[in-house]
């Protein structure tokens, strides 16, 4: 057994854990952070994607142990309380959240690739969510809702931009 | 308490992150085959779920500082530590300007999450004939220094490589780092055919290098059979002639010498039939550059 300390969705969380514990599983059952899917369990499906220290990880892929003292961010760190996000707004009104148990990663794999760049080609959006599955098979809903989302990330950056001249 | 899922564990170990390869070295001398080296995981971890593995102990090496980094010495050549991520090479610039065929292998690794994490070393070690940077590696004549209680010894990875996950590492030593010798006027390319995931079927390396008249050229096959094949033909082929038309006889030839074996992924007839999808595209490309 191990005590770990991380810092979850900016609030510091401890528990006491087995070394052979993943993180995925510390995050559901250690923390109840329910928003982290389990799925395949072998990184194949990308539903259990968090933000380790600032880079998406596959949180059945990386051990508990791994993350202590680190930084972990899920999709309610990047939420804004009851008010929906662009990226939220456009997966609902594309209809691309059919059963919604992926929604989660791909709303988080959004945010860092809008973030980054905020005008992304239907390629980049590809390669940036290539990990992740939908069971549903809503991809094209996805797609579109990844290209709404940007155009309000875009504006948002331009205003940004305009204010700091 | 005791919490996990009741579906996936990992079996019981004890983790270690130490902070120098002396470190590393002492936990291997200590348990031998008992301990595993992790790099970035990916590969460990699904193995020890599948229980294929199931080491006492576990090394993370991301704390170890020495085993961090890609350097490049003009003449030298590059190295690269064994805990540097497939995503971190991916960004380097040098490595896709110099050494684009693996450049292209990396960028072609699983999906950005996997990337993240993974690291070059790791993937070389899985040895599994799929995996992507073997071929590149092998058609850059790079080597892997293992160090271990003997000291460092240096291995061509083409010979490092001893069979699907079997490798020429000692159960007290581990891999330091990859290094790529350096090399000038060199054109290079990858390209793998996939189908329904991002597992190779067949996949090629190819090195062009021009000093002078003389030309040399090294042709990799991944995925094809159960260790990367070199195929000499097809570098003789290129070094005589590299116009449209020895393409084509480029690509036949592979398809007559390249050994294919038949699994569950695919026979051995349509792995050759790939072998020449595979060698045109990618000679397509590099000759057209």
């Amino acid at each position: 057994m191990r005590d770990l300390a991380l810092m979850v969705n900016g609030q510091s969380r401890s528990l006491r854990a087995k070394d052979n514990l993943l993180l995925l599983d510390l995050l559901r059952d250690g923390l109840e952070v329910r928003s982290v899917k389990a799925a395949c369990w072998r990184g194949e499906c990308g539903l259990c994607t968090v933000l380790l220290n600032g880079s998406l990880v596959k949180s059945c892929l990386v051990l508990a142990a791994e993350a202590n003292g680190g930084e972990v961010t899920t999709v309610e760190g990047i939420s804004e309380g009851e008010k929906l996000t662009p990226i939220q707004e456009a997966f609902v009104e594309h209809g691309a959240t059919q059963c919604g148990f992926c929604t989660p990663a791909w709303v988080l794999t959004t945010h860092e690739l809008l973030k980054a760049n905020p005008n992304p080609s239907e390629k980049e959006v590809e390669e940036a969510v290539g990990g992740l599955l939908c069971r549903c098979g809503t991809y094209n809903e996805i797609r579109e809702a990844v290209a709404d989302a940007s155009k309000a990330y875009a504006k948002a950056r331009k205003s940004i931009v305009q204010r700091a001249r | 308490m005791s919490f996990g899922s009741p579906y996936v564990t990992l079996p019981d170990f004890t983790y270690h992150r130490p902070t120098t390869i002396e470190e590393v070295l002492k936990i291997l001398k200590e348990h031998g085959d008992e301990a595993k080296v992790m790099g970035g995981g990916v590969g460990l971890l699904a193995f020890m779920k599948e229980r294929l593995m199931s080491p006492s102990h576990v090394i993370d090496i991301k704390g170890v500082k020495e085993l961090g980094g890609a350097d490049y010495v003009p003449g030298r050549g590059l190295r690269i530590g064994a805990s540097v991520t497939i995503a971190e090479l991916c960004q380097n610039d040098l490595i896709q300007d110099k050494f684009t065929v693996l450049h292209e292998a990396l960028s072609r690794v699983a999906d950005q999450m996997i990337r993240g994490r993974a690291t070059l070393v790791g993937n070389l070690c899985e040895a599994i004939p799929w995996v992507d940077s073997p071929p590149a590696l092998i058609s850059l004549d790079a080597t892997v220094e293992v160090v271990g209680p003997g000291g460092r010894r240096k291995v061509p990875v083409a010979s490092f490589i001893k069979g699907p996950v079997d490798i020429d590492l000692g159960p007290e030593e581990m891999v330091a780092s990859v290094e790529v010798p350096d090399v000038s006027g060199m054109r290079s390319t990858f390209e793998k055919f996939t189908s329904g995931s991002e597992f190779s079927l067949a996949s090629i390396a190819v090195t062009l290098q021009s000093q002078g008249r003389k030309r040399t050229a090294r042709v990799v096959y991944g995925a094809v059979n159960s260790t990367p094949v070199r195929c000499q033909e097809v570098e003789q082929v290129l070094e005589q002639e590299t116009s449209r038309a020895s393409i084509r006889r480029a690509a036949d030839t592979a398809a007559d010498k390249v050994e294919c074996m038949s699994d569950v992924l695919a026979s051995s007839d349509y792995r050759k039939h790939l072998v020449k999808v595979v060698t045109t595209k990618a000679l397509g490309r590099l000759l057209q550059k």
